[in-house]
């Protein structure tokens, strides 16, 4: 008798860890779905803080983390004007890439987020930042880009950076048309490993391309 | 047996399937305040919820049993409850509490600059340090736009809120720099030794400093260099006065930087007019080199080395009547080294140790004159800083300074020939506490013993910052800070006890979205000033600490980089009200080096479609006096008032290549310095004079900055960290 009931147990546990994997990934689609609802800041947080509690629970995922730092990266963006709440959003950000780094050191993903992370930081005062984190962002994307050539995100801020430094370097922005143009062709080629993986990025080269008719 | 299991699992299951329990309540701040954004969840579940723009927020759960509910939103301390899910409605009303945040708290802002891109709201940053027009790329020059220092034209160092120039200290990651200014010709500006890139950070700090730092009675100005390179680099720079070449490798955690400097003012000097007759223009060579180690997780390793030879040989008018001009020739050897460490020791001790080492040698000959001095030096340093809590720190070290300074003085009738070594070992501990976020106390002391003039000293110094609201605060700092009498009186006596001055600075400081305003008030006490008595300079009997005085004033300070767009300036103004009776003075007088009103307007502008900056600065400074001893009042003349307008242009060439234009004093106004007179009076009794005035009325420099990487897209902008 006391067999029949341990093994019900095991059983059982079993049952409820294999139910922690489908538990998680319907959440996580169920949350990654609400990306196209956000429209400000506040909506981004709420965001934001699903993926944190699911971060809290499945410890030894990235994607959830990922997906916070990328949330309050956004917001940082979407703030017009006040920088110190600029510097506080990406402060959380920078934590959540940390972690991230630590528990995914070769995902490609990881550091083109964090190239991203830079650029953020970079946008808060781009006289003062923009050589030190325009160089952090570049290596960022580099080692993103070493782990995985054909990352898209990774090559799409690598194309904004340049973009947005050309003014200053004597070229002229529209030199990059034909690269973007060629990203966003190929854009759907790439393939994320699952359906949790990241895929965002494909508007900004939208915005490229229209920029250059 | 098998039924009750059956019946007990099925009953779980029907529970977890019907049973819903509602938590509903609303999250507000202790001032009462909606919280919008905050992050409510079970802890160990996906069941979570936000609150909304009324702070209102609904958590539904299936779960039951004993659970934490989680409330959190950044910056506030995470509120935690444990409830019962039972399948009913849970109402709760959520308070958070502000957390402690060293970041956000207030500073002690009272007599201190503080210059790095950590921060926001800044008073200046590193890119300043190099791009204010006017700087001539000088550290020391940069700072002289800030207020509570004085220009001396004659001079160049930095005069400090009515201190004399030997009053402020130089340190570089947190060690002594015994000679921080290159040699120059008597009544020459000098600058300082140290290329601003070299630097991420600065702290000027003007008045009432912590405990940590002696031996300085106006100022100490510590300079942090930067970390870790990001990439292999070869820097080349030409400058129309000379050329500059570093290279940068990188390996795992870890960096070495050499280079090579030489300068030659001849071919610059042979284009334009100067005022005096060079036999042999400024001509100095520095090799320099550095190291960086990351060591551990927080530990950082960094070395310093650099060795540099001047020379110049200017030609001196004799006023002595009868006589005719001679030659003024110095050689100069400077080789300085500084290391450090700095890291955790574990999460609540934090050590920084640091070193440096200096031998500086000058070689004066002039009319029949020679003169030797000698600096060596060398400084010690460990710091522990033990963090109790967020709110309440321990700072304590000690530290060794010893210097041997000679000097041989040879002429034709005498030789003196003298020197002295002193070694100074103090100890200091800082205890500083947050009283909330709002308000801030740093109190320390510092002891210090002397064995060359067998003299101990303790003093105490208190800081503290209070915040008004979330933009504005005060701050007051107090203190007593004693220094040794200088070099030129040391090497004849001992007898003489350190000078001493002290500290009350008051201040009041506002950010807003990018402006920001400083007003301070302080009051400086000098006592035991060292008094001569006309007898000879050699006899120890010469010398007291009888001398005393007094300094106080009004530092002003504006700088908005919001207003105009791509333009940002800064407006510094200064009173000051200065006497005292030292050195030789008769009675109680302005010093020379004092001007009452001084101010300095910087305006810089980013042309984006030049892809430039341009900078202009304007300064004026009120007249100093100057003795004239055909007078029966001692520094009863005064001279012109000092004018200048600077403006400096920087142009991206190419991703890697700057080019760099810069005049001083493009107007041209006419700035003197005071006289020089002769030691003897002429045939009709007057002592005969010339007036000092700059090596040039204007300066020029033409730049271009090279940067070679791998990339091939860096500038070496990038160096400011």
């Amino acid at each position: 008798m006391k067999k029949i009931i341990l093994s019900i147990a095991v059983v059982l546990v079993s049952l409820v860890s294999m139910a922690q994997k489908p538990e998680f990934l319907q959440t996580m689609s169920e949350t990654l779905s609400l990306f196209s609802t956000c429209k400000n800041v506040a909506d981004y947080q709420a965001l934001g803080n699903k993926f944190q509690m699911i971060a809290n629970v499945e410890k030894s995922e990235w994607l959830p983390l990922y997906y916070h730092a990328y949330c309050y990266i956004l917001m940082s963006f979407m703030e017009p004007t006040d920088a110190t709440k600029k510097d506080s959003y990406l402060d959380i950000a920078e934590k959540s890439i940390v972690k991230l780094i630590e528990l995914a050191p070769n995902e490609s993903e990881v550091y083109a987020l964090q190239s991203f992370y830079y650029v953020g930081r970079l946008v808060v005062d781009p006289m003062e930042r923009g050589q030190k984190f325009s160089a952090l962002s570049g290596q960022a994307v580099g080692k993103s880009l070493a782990l995985d050539p054909a990352n898209p995100r990774a090559k799409m801020i690598k194309l904004q950076g340049d973009i947005g430094a050309a003014p200053y370097m004597g070229l002229d922005p529209k030199s990059f048309c034909p690269q973007a143009k060629e990203l966003l062709a190929s854009w759907d080629n790439f393939k994320p490993k699952s359906a949790l993986y990241p895929s965002w990025g494909k508007e900004q080269v939208e915005g490229i391309v229209k920029g250059c008719q | 047996m098998k039924k009750s299991v059956f019946y007990i699992l099925f009953s779980i299951l029907c529970l977890n399937a019907y049973s819903q329990t509602v938590i509903t309540g609303k999250v507000t701040l202790q001032q009462g305040e909606l919280l919008p954004g905050a992050n409510v969840y079970l802890q160990g579940t996906y069941d979570g919820t936000s609150s909304n723009e009324n702070g209102q927020f609904i958590l539904k759960t299936k779960k039951t049993g004993p659970f934490d509910l989680h409330v959190e939103f950044m910056g506030y301390e995470p509120f935690s409850q444990k409830i019962e899910l039972k399948g009913d409605t849970i109402r709760l009303n959520i308070q958070l509490k502000e957390a402690f945040n060293q970041l956000n708290a207030v500073t002690i802002t009272a007599g201190t600059f503080e210059a790095s891109d950590k921060k926001q709201a800044v008073t200046i940053t590193p890119l300043d340090m190099v791009t204010t027009a006017g700087a001539r790329g000088d550290v020391f020059g940069a700072l002289q736009s800030l207020p509570g220092t004085t220009t001396n034209g004659e001079s160049g160092r930095l005069f400090v809120k009515g201190g004399d120039s030997e009053e402020s200290q130089t340190y570089i990651d947190g060690s002594l720099v015994y000679v921080p200014y290159n040699s120059s010709a008597p009544n020459q500006s000098t600058r300082g030794r140290f290329n601003p890139f070299m630097f991420k950070g600065t702290i000027f700090s003007t008045g009432g400093y912590s405990a940590e730092y002696g031996q300085a009675l106006s100022s100490v100005l510590l300079l942090n260099t930067n970390d870790m390179p990001a990439e292999d680099q070869l820097d080349l720079s030409f400058l129309s006065i000379g050329v500059e070449a570093a290279g940068t490798k990188l390996w795992k955690d870890g960096a070495v930087t050499g280079s090579l400097t030489y300068s030659n003012l001849a071919p610059y000097m042979n284009l334009t007019t100067q005022n005096y007759h060079w036999i042999h223009a400024p001509e100095s060579a520095t090799g320099a080199l550095s190291l960086r180690q990351k060591t551990g997780k927080t530990g950082m390793f960094k070395f310093y080395s650099s060795f540099n030879k001047n020379t110049f040989t200017i030609n001196q008018e004799n006023l002595e009547p009868g006589e005719s001009s001679f030659d003024y020739k110095l050689a100069n050897d400077n080789y300085f080294m500084n290391a450090s460490w700095n890291g955790h020791l574990s999460e609540k001790w934090a050590m920084n140790s640091a070193a440096s080492f200096t031998n500086n040698k000058d070689d004066i000959r002039y009319d029949q004159t020679t003169v030797g001095k000698k600096i060596v030096g060398a400084h010690v340093k460990n710091v522990f800083n033990y963090l109790f809590t967020e709110k309440f720190s321990l700072k304590f070290g000690g530290e060794l300074f010893t210097k041997t300074f000679s000097q041989n003085v040879t002429m034709p009738a005498e030789i003196h020939d003298n020197s002295f070594t002193n070694h100074i070992i103090a100890g200091f501990t800082e205890a500083q506490l947050y009283a909330s976020s709002k308000f801030v106390t740093r109190i320390g002391a510092r002891a210090e013993y002397s064995d060359y003039l067998k003299n101990f000293k303790l003093s105490p110094r208190l800081s503290t910052a209070y915040k008004i609201t979330d933009k504005s605060q005060f701050s007051l700092a107090y203190g007593w800070f004693y220094q040794n009498p200088i070099d030129d009186y040391l090497l004849y006596t001992n007898h003489l006890n350190p000078e001493c001055a002290d500290h009350y600075t008051f201040s009041y400081q506002s950010s807003i979205d990018n402006r920001t305003l400083r007003i301070e008030l302080y009051y400086k006490d000098y006592k035991d000033l060292v008094k001569t008595n006309g007898d000879d300079f050699y006899l120890p009997t010469s010398y007291s600490n009888h001398g005393s005085g007094y300094a106080k004033g009004l530092d002003l300070f504006w700088r908005d980089n919001k207003t105009i767009k791509n333009g940002d300036y800064w407006i510094s103004y200064s009173y000051l009200d200065t006497k005292r009776d030292y050195q030789n003075f008769p009675n109680e007088a302005v010093p020379t080096f004092a001007s009452k009103h001084n101010l300095s307007v910087v305006y810089k502008h980013w042309f984006s479609g030049l892809r430039s900056l341009a900078s202009v600065n304007f300064k004026y400074s009120s007249p100093r006096v100057y003795n004239d001893p055909n007078s029966q009042v001692f520094n009863g003349e005064r001279m012109l008032p000092y004018r200048t307008l600077d403006l400096s242009w920087s142009f991206l060439y190419r991703k890697n290549i700057i080019i760099y234009g810069a005049v001083t004093n493009l107007p041209g106004f006419k700035n003197e310095f005071g006289r020089r007179y002769a030691t003897s009076t002429d045939a009709g009794g007057n002592y005969p004079s010339v007036a000092i005035e700059p090596s040039s009325n204007r300066f020029y420099v033409l730049a271009c900055f090279i940067t070679l990487t791998r990339k091939g897209d860096a500038n070496q902008l990038d160096k400011i960290e």
